[in-house]
């Protein structure tokens, strides 16, 4: 049962990120990019990471595309016209992704799911709080300081009137 | 019932500098919108002050124990101060060059200083992560600070090219070194560093763990390239001349100097501690072909350059090269003959390779580098116009012309930091040169070096070229000269000064640099 | 895996299929029952009880629009950080509090410089 939802959501990820980079207009492609965050979502679920998965949703599929989806409107872009350009650096970029792929093919083969079986409170959201807060300390702390900087960043760019 | 782990004033001590740091940034950015009075003069000096007592700080621990805090995602050690000294040097410089640049463009603001600050901060404590995720999210603070930084005039098409491009390809970067370590997570289950360089060397002998070595060479390699783009190593530096010669020049200076120093920096603790487990040359040779390719494509690419901040930023790229000589002789094992692009020559009969040799060249060099590269584009901001960067001949080898007879000081300061960039004693970038090579030849790495020498005479063709036109063109009629600025006269005479002595007495840093020599490698 | 790990979706599924088939289900059954009698009134545009607005719906946003979008995804990050704290408050104690502390006041610096400088500010 678990295989068969992991082959269902992996081919639709894998369908839902095709169409973000295939479709013509921006809009199709962020909608098709809510799709491929779903189906994530989907499959941290079945891996048992039960707190990512609602972030996945709540954060990316939430927030981070409301923000791709103002960028749209803000730019006002149309749909592509005509065929896409085969230029020299899309065709480095295409070789070096297929290298790529061709590697983690090899690297992930051996790779067979363990069959382990994690404690019933693995990925909840008090265990992760129970590690974030006390081992990842540092981490933790320096996210503070990440996103002030990124506030920062973000109003001297787009508030500026220099 | 959870175990709350105990923290001692000894975890704090390495975080001190960017502690420091960030509460100077805190610090100006809220007197930025709390304070009603117009006068905003304070802020850079708050700025020099915090990047000040940042460097001393991070002096006072160079000679503390190394060991790892903070359950081991931080580590305190000579290697990780210095480096932090050298950032806190490099900002602090850089804080001293802006005011006269950013008052000449009325864009004087508090955010400027407290994102240079900002990015201080995560650079420092970017060098002394010992833990991927810790070490991402450093990364991470400091590169969003240059991003806004470099987006920070966007008046014409190439600043905002400039921030535009360094933020996809920082991005993309970024994203490609978090897959790495997403991969290499994945076969050695452990994301701190000691740890995984403990794992990889069990992946790398036991051979029922062999079929992870495919997954760990994939991620080795992909962290590799994060980094390639965050020193600029060919075939990783396309971004490097527009972002550098769009960003504002005091941001220019900044990112050549620190945001390197550091980037380098925790590329060198990242392969030192997960390449002790890591049999062959490897590493060797990827750091090797880095170098190779480096040292010949920026300087050939510098070579006609007739812009001199375009050529600066080749310049940087070529001098990321010949870092990567010193990084790669530290990957070089005794015994070894053969590896890396241009062979290893045999060691004598048991001589072991020098590893806190070429760490102490290479804290060498990034400190010379560092002082060289913040004197040089302060010289070229303080020459620009406003009204001639639109048509990007701002800082054309013209503008430079006869500046011997109308600005004599800056002429000399000019030519010395010219002198240090192109190698040529008695300057600081000549010792740092010298440093590595030796390092590097006592590692074995004779057919590098050669390259790496003869590179540095083609070098030495487009920095002398500047020290020409200063001193032998008849400078332009209608040449306007800038306002006089204290603290833009004083980071230059600080940097001419600091070339100087550290190239005519490099013995006086003999000590502290041994020290660095000395990486925590943990358990 | 055993199949109760994931015993808790079940509700989740339950529902998807619900409002799915529910919605399947309305607009089939209305397309099959419902009496068809169209004229020019009833196939005009209808937008609310007024006029149809003229040209096309992607209009340009204001880059107002953005930077609020920007700040909110900022603060949206910062409270999935509470979450695990709040679930942990008591086991943590004082320690977990100092944390969040030290967290919480970088967040209000950095929303004290938003406010004062006016990024929260509409009509600015």
């Amino acid at each position: 049962m678990t295989t068969f939802l992991f082959y269902f959501f992996a081919i639709l990820t894998v369908v839902a990120a095709a169409g973000v980079i295939a479709a013509r207009s921006p809009m199709y492609s962020a909608m098709s990019l809510v799709g491929t965050f779903f189906c994530l979502a989907a499959i941290y679920a079945l891996l048992l990471a039960h707190t990512i998965a609602v972030l996945q949703v709540l954060v990316y599929a939430g927030a981070i595309m409301v923000l791709f989806l103002f960028v749209i409107m803000l730019l006002s872009l149309g749909e592509a016209v005509g065929p896409a350009k085969v230029t020299f650096p899309r065709v480095v970029g295409g070789i070096a992704s297929a290298v790529l792929f061709a590697f983690l093919v090899v690297a992930a083969r051996p790779f067979v799911p363990v069959g382990a079986q994690p404690p019933p409170s693995f990925g909840t959201l008090q265990s992760i709080g129970a590690q974030l807060y006390t081992q990842w300390l540092a981490p933790f702390e320096a996210v503070s300081l990440r996103v002030l900087v990124a506030r920062v960043g973000a109003v001297v760019v787009a508030k500026s009137r220099v | 019932m959870l175990t709350l782990p105990t923290l001692t004033s000894t975890d704090f001590l390495p975080l001190w500098p960017a502690l420091i740091l960030s509460a100077g940034a805190c610090l100006v950015l809220l007197s930025e919108v709390f304070l009603s009075s117009a006068s905003r003069s304070f802020q850079p000096l708050l700025t020099v002050i915090a990047t000040v007592l940042g460097a001393l700080v991070a002096a006072a621990t160079v000679f503390s124990v190394p060991t790892g805090v903070f359950g081991g995602f931080v580590v305190l050690d000579p290697f990780g101060s210095l480096v932090s000294l050298v950032i806190c040097i490099g900002v602090g410089l850089s804080a001293l060059l802006a005011p006269a640049f950013l008052r000449g463009r009325q864009a004087e603001r508090g955010e400027f200083y407290a994102l240079l600050l900002f990015g201080g901060a995560g650079m420092s404590l970017l060098v002394l992560s010992n833990e991927l995720i810790f070490l991402f999210i450093n990364l991470e603070i400091l590169s969003i600070a240059t991003y806004a930084l470099a987006a920070y005039l966007r008046r014409g098409p190439r600043p905002a090219e400039a921030g535009f491009k360094y933020f996809i390809l920082g991005a993309f970067s970024s994203a490609v070194l978090l897959y790495g370590a997403a991969l290499l997570f994945g076969a050695t289950r452990s994301t701190l560093l000691p740890q995984m360089g403990a794992e990889l060397a069990r992946i790398f002998t036991d051979p029922t763990l062999s079929d992870r070595q495919p997954l760990a060479y994939c991620g080795l390699a992909l962290i590799g390239a994060g980094f390639g783009f965050k020193i600029a190593a060919v075939p990783f530096h396309m971004w490097t001349p527009d972002v550098y010669e769009g960003a504002p020049t005091p941001v220019t200076a900044m990112m050549s100097a620190a945001v390197k120093a550091a980037a380098f920096a925790a590329m060198v603790r990242v392969f030192l501690v997960l390449g002790r487990g890591i049999p062959g040359d490897a590493l060797l040779t990827g750091f090797s072909t880095l170098a190779f390719l480096t040292m010949i494509g920026g300087n050939l690419l510098a070579l006609p350059q007739r812009n001199v901040k375009r050529m600066l930023a080749y310049s940087s790229i070529s001098h990321a090269g010949y870092l990567l000589v010193g990084v790669a002789s530290l990957f070089v094992k005794s015994g070894t003959t053969k590896g890396g692009v241009l062979g290893v020559t045999a060691l004598a009969a048991g001589a072991t390779p020098d590893t806190a040799g070429a760490l102490r060249g290479i804290l060498f060099y990034l400190l010379a580098y560092t002082v060289t590269t913040v004197g040089a584009f302060g010289v070229l901001g303080a020459l620009e116009r406003r009204d001639d960067e639109v048509r990007g001949f701002a800082w054309d080898l013209d503008r430079l012309a006869g500046l011997a007879q109308r600005k004599p000081a800056w002429a000399v300061a000019m030519a010395v930091f010219m002198l240090s960039l192109g190698g040529i004693p008695p300057m600081a970038g000549f010792m740092g040169k010298l440093l590595i090579f030796r390092s590097a030849v006592d590692a074995g790495l004779v057919g590098l070096v050669i390259v790496g020498v003869l590179t540095s005479a083609v070098g030495a063709y487009y920095y002398l070229r500047v020290v020409v036109y200063m001193y032998m063109r008849p400078a332009p009629e209608a040449g306007g000269l800038p306002e006089r600025n204290l603290s833009t006269e004083l980071a230059l005479v600080l940097s001419t000064v600091a070339v100087v002595v550290l190239g005519v007495l490099p013995g006086i840093t003999g000590t502290w640099l041994s020290r660095g020599g000395s990486v925590f490698l943990g358990r | 895996m055993t199949p109760d790990a994931l015993a808790p979706y079940l509700p989740l599924l339950a529902v998807l299929v619900l409002a799915g088939g529910l919605g399947a289900i309305v607009s089939v059954m209305s397309a099959l029952l419902g009496p068809k009698r169209p004229s020019a009134v009833k196939s005009t545009i209808f937008e609310a009880g007024s006029e149809p607005s003229p040209g096309s719906a992607r209009q340009r946003f204001a880059v107002k629009f953005y930077v609020v979008a920007l700040l909110f995804i900022v603060f949206d990050i910062e409270t999935v950080f509470l979450y695990p704290w709040a679930v942990n408050f008591k086991a943590l104690g004082w320690f977990g509090y100092g944390e969040m502390a030290v967290f919480a006041v970088t967040l209000v610096i950095g929303l004290a410089y938003v406010w004062k400088k006016g990024a929260l500010d509409w009509e600015s």
